[in-house]
């Protein structure tokens, strides 16, 4: 998985910032900061994993990245174009070239359309195909994620999880994406058919030169897909780095509990466990100062005045922790 | 498609009869004959005259005419109107929803009766005038049921992926959104035509709709009522045509239902009452040991519309008190059957057929109702998956562990219990006890939800603790809290647990020993070092393999778990196991015991297990 270092970004989020409103017409909502101010880039042909648990935006990243959400603050280029500047017709063009694949394969699929019309959709809407071709083009993904052509004419609800996770896959590769978001894409699966889709998922890499942000709670999936890794916490990126330097030295106090919780197979290896005090805070109301620094064993009074910025650590390495060279 | 044919058929004949009415050579409908008044069946006249002499028949069928041509034509204007907009309310929100739906609601302030009295006046009465008042009046329902089932289906992430391929919005709308909320509306458009053949007749009964002399079922219903003493059937033909109308058309809605819904009806669970009345076995011997719980032999059927399937069969194990089992398997595997046989929560289509189940000294699988009963929640208690669905959202949560404390301790104080929930809550690491008890379950974050379960589970100190993937649902650092909670627990207490998930590592972090599940049969059980260190069948090999540690890179198992009506007749891995040999397949394979408490489901684990040293 070699990345060219110098290649310029194909995504490249910059102080991307996205908050919820909830609440009702007449109640003062409660605004929730999904995601703050985070930067962010994917160059082509490259996996990044976004890893962090529930509540920490990592979804809600991958929604910005696509487009699919306007951010609240910030801006996404794509390709060297900054996202808003681009005309609404041509957007729809360029929707193409970036895909999604999403964590419930029961969901994800028309409960109601032949697969084989939901994989041409895209050819369809994208006019990048006659009907002739596009049935032989269905085909082609079917082979291509493992399946049979002979299965487009069936219903989603005729497959198992893995063969819909399949499918999905399948759809979203049909109009030749260049970026590809996979938000959990193995969490639903049982573990020897996440290892069929992740091999996919390689491969998919490998033979396509697809950029990939691969969003999971599960570090070991990560750890085995990407070439970096963005941890997140509560909306901001906590560190951010080169996936064997982070697995085998990570920095972050925060990045450590995780890896550490992890239960790990070979009961001989494990270390001793950082167990975290108590649950992540609502992102409706976070922390001053340091978002983690509430369940951190290294807090310090300065870690309440101002949010740490990400700063470099090592050659490749970002993290955002005044202490992380004290505590290392 | 089948069950479309009746229906569908009652329907046809209906309109059929109606759309020929002028070439059937039926008398005039308005030619009267006052000679013949209210005769009864006469030549020409099968049903007889009414109280001008007009022929019955005649009027019945090209009655149909009106009051079928009004109920379709308002029902499908309100309802392709309504649906269109329902769909903008709920895809744009904001302005379209206020003038799409809102708009409906200040409709549905209006009286019926009022609406079409104000119509009719400003219209003069009509068929015409009929369909627009009956299509205004079902609009708004339309309109909501539309708006309602689509607010739900656009937040499925198959409406967000041909999003993100950068479809039109008219395509989303027309090719994905509206087949997905189809169903409801297609009930709903059954509904309002038969409420508006209803309609249209009262409406016409009051003089406001069709006018007379023409034909129309409200006009007959009408007429016939001022002669009810003379000629009663008179009101019997028309009202029948209705109700035979009406019935027909529910039937056929809810038949084109099921029709375009491609995944077919849903399973029926068939009840045998012999079942229940009759376990059919006798006990088997108690096997001879100190376990909390030793199970033996578990089979578990059920009847399905394609023949009785065995998603269990011949589970045994034991657990011994402070000692953790965990059953590790993937979804199919019969892990959480053979959970909900141990408490007596099969579903009613499940029976066990055969096998013994001893907590202590008694038998779980031949308990009556009430025994069983005192057992759940005091003597075996359970901790499922998914907190928030298993506590109850309208109580608070020291209310329903004080609950279950009551129940097993008749005659406790309600302070005394309350005294008890703090302590539990203490126990089981929730922060400021006091004050937690009070709280809702929707107040607080999945692993503390996970904890309330726990100290629900552990109120009346069980013997045996069930946790069906109790962490399945919470982040990694929740989850190693959690399961530090329960290895806590366990030591103090000398629960024995049953631990039910599909990830290896957690079994690796909790249990002492583990059971190996595939396709409803144990594969291989022993001391969980043993079978991680030297796994003896190639699935649980497979499994390992599929979750390595450190930088190897995963390999998954090719295929599925077979479905439980397609079991293998040999070893059921096989089809996917890449040792497989012609005799895997020729015979069930027994589980062998290659040494104390250590078995296998495989014909060849000898020679597989020397391959793999021999390699190592």
């Amino acid at each position: 998985m070699n990345v060219a270092v110098t290649s310029p970004p194909l995504v490249e989020a910059i102080g991307l910032s996205k908050t919820f409103v909830t609440g009702g017409l007449f109640r003062h909502g409660r605004t929730v900061q999904a995601v703050r101010g985070v930067d962010a880039t994917v160059k082509r042909a490259e996996a990044v994993g976004v890893v962090g648990e529930s509540g920490s935006g990592k979804s809600t990243l991958g929604r910005l990245m696509l487009g699919l959400l306007p951010p609240t603050d910030g801006a996404i280029n794509f390709d060297g174009r900054a996202l808003r500047d681009i005309p609404r017709a041509e957007w729809r063009a360029l929707r193409r070239r970036m895909q999604i694949v999403f964590q419930d394969p029961y969901g994800s699929l028309d409960p109601r359309r032949r697969i084989g019309a939901q994989i041409a959709d895209g050819l369809e809407i994208h006019n990048v195909a006659s009907a002739g071709e596009c049935e032989r083009r269905v085909g082609e993904l079917l082979v291509r994620v493992g399946l049979d052509p002979t299965h487009a004419q069936r219903f989603p609800h005729e497959f198992s999880g893995g063969q819909r996770q399949r499918i999905g896959i399948a759809r979203a590769l049909a109009t030749g994406p260049d970026f590809l978001v996979a938000d959990e894409p193995v969490s639903a699966l049982d573990v020897s058919i996440q290892a069929q889709i992740m091999q996919l998922l390689v491969d998919l890499r490998r033979d396509l030169g697809l950029a990939l942000l691969f969003i999971s709670h599960d570090l070991p999936v990560v750890r085995h897909l990407c070439d970096r890794v963005i941890v997140m916490y509560l909306g901001r990126v906590m560190e951010e780095g080169p996936a064997k330097e982070i697995f085998s030295a990570p920095a972050h106090p925060y990045t450590r509990a995780l890896i550490s919780a992890t239960p790990r197979l070979d009961r001989a290896q494990r270390t001793k466990r950082i167990l975290l005090a108590g649950d992540p805070p609502s992102p409706s109301d976070p922390p001053s100062g340091c978002v983690f620094r509430t369940r951190c064993a290294h807090a310090i009074a300065r870690c309440a005045e101002a949010a740490p910025e990400l700063r470099p650590f090592g050659d490749a390495r970002r993290v955002a922790c005044i202490r992380a060279e004290d505590i290392g | 498609m089948r069950r479309l044919w009746v229906p569908g058929a009652l329907v046809a004949l209906i309109l059929l009869l109606a759309l020929l009415a002028p070439w059937l050579g039926l008398p005039d409908p308005v030619r009267q004959d006052v000679a013949n008044r209210l005769v009864g069946a006469m030549p020409g006249s099968p049903l007889g005259r009414d109280e001008f002499g007009r022929d019955v028949l005649s009027r019945l069928i090209w009655g149909a005419r009106t009051s079928l041509a009004v109920a379709f034509a308002s029902a499908l204007i309100a309802g392709i109107v309504g649906t269109a907009f329902g769909l903008i309310g709920a895809w744009f929100r904001g302005l379209g929803e206020l003038l799409a739906v809102r708009s409906m609601d200040i409709i549905l302030c209006f009286p019926p009766v009022l609406l079409a009295l104000l119509v009719v006046t400003l219209l003069g009465p009509g068929a015409g005038t009929l369909i627009l008042v009956l299509s205004v009046l079902y609009l708004p329902i339309f309109a909501r049921v539309a708006y309602a089932e689509a607010l739900s289906a656009r937040n499925h992430d198959y409406v967000e992926a041909v999003r993100a391929l950068g479809a039109p919005t008219g395509r989303i709308l027309l090719r994905t959104l509206l087949p997905n909320i189809a169903a409801p509306i297609l009930v709903q458009l059954s509904l309002a035509v038969a409420a508006a053949v209803v309609l249209e007749s009262g409406l016409s009964f009051l003089g406001l709709g069709v006018v007379p002399p023409a034909p129309s079922w409200g006009l007959m219903i009408r007429g016939a009522r001022a002669t009810m003493e003379q000629a009663p059937l008179l009101l019997l033909w028309p009202c029948a045509a209705l109700t035979l109308t009406i019935l027909a058309m529910n039937l056929l809605c809810d038949a084109l239902r099921d029709a375009v819904d491609p995944r077919g009806l849903a399973l029926r669970p068939r009840r045998r009452a012999i079942d229940r009345i009759l376990p059919g076995l006798l006990p088997e011997a108690k096997p001879g040991t100190e376990a909390t719980l030793g199970m033996r032999g578990l089979t578990v059927e059920i009847d399905t519309p394609r023949g009785v399937i065995r998603p269990v069969e011949d589970v045994s194990f034991a657990v011994h008190p402070g000692e953790t089992l965990a059953i590790v398997g993937e979804s199919g595997s019969g892990k959480s059957v053979t959970a909900t046989s141990l408490m007596g929560l099969l579903p009613p289509a499940a029976r066990v057929v055969a096998g013994g189940a001893w907590l202590q000294e008694k038998e779980l699988l031949r308990l009556s109702e009430p025994e069983l009963r005192k057992l759940r929640g005091g003597a075996i208690a359970m901790v499922f998956q998914d907190p928030m669905s298993s506590l109850n959202p309208v109580h608070r949560v020291g209310d329903q562990v004080a609950e279950a404390i009551k129940a097993h301790n008749k005659g406790i104080s309600a302070a005394e219990a309350k005294k008890r929930v703090v302590a539990l809550f203490r126990r089981v690491g929730i922060a400021d006890p006091e004050n937690r008890v009070t709280t809702f379950p929707h107040e607080m974050s999945g692993g503390m939800r996970q904890r309330v379960m726990i100290a629900m589970a552990i109120a009346n100190q069980p013997a045996l603790l069930i946790a069906d993937e109790p962490t399945t649902a919470l982040d990694v650092t929740v989850q190693a809290q959690i399961l530090e909670l329960l290895a806590e627990l366990k030591r103090e207490t000398k629960t024995a647990l049953i631990f039910i998930t599909h990830s290896l590592s957690v079994v690796a972090e909790i249990a002492d020993h583990v059971t190996v599940m595939y396709a409803g049969q144990v594969v291989e059980r022993g001391k969980v070092d043993e079978v991680f260190a030297g796994p003896l069948h190639p699935y649980t090999r497979a499994l390992l393999a599929a979750t390595p540690e450190g930088d190897a890179a995963p390999s998954g198992i090719p295929g599925v778990v077979p479905l439980p009506t397609a079991f293998p007749l040999g070893c059921r891995f096989a089809p996917r196991c890449k040792h497989a040999a012609p005799a895997c397949e020729a015979a069930p394979v027994p589980l062998e015991e290659v040494r104390r408490d250590r078995l296998t489901r495989c014909v060849r684990w000898r020679e597989l297990s020397a391959k793999a040293e021999a390699a190592a």
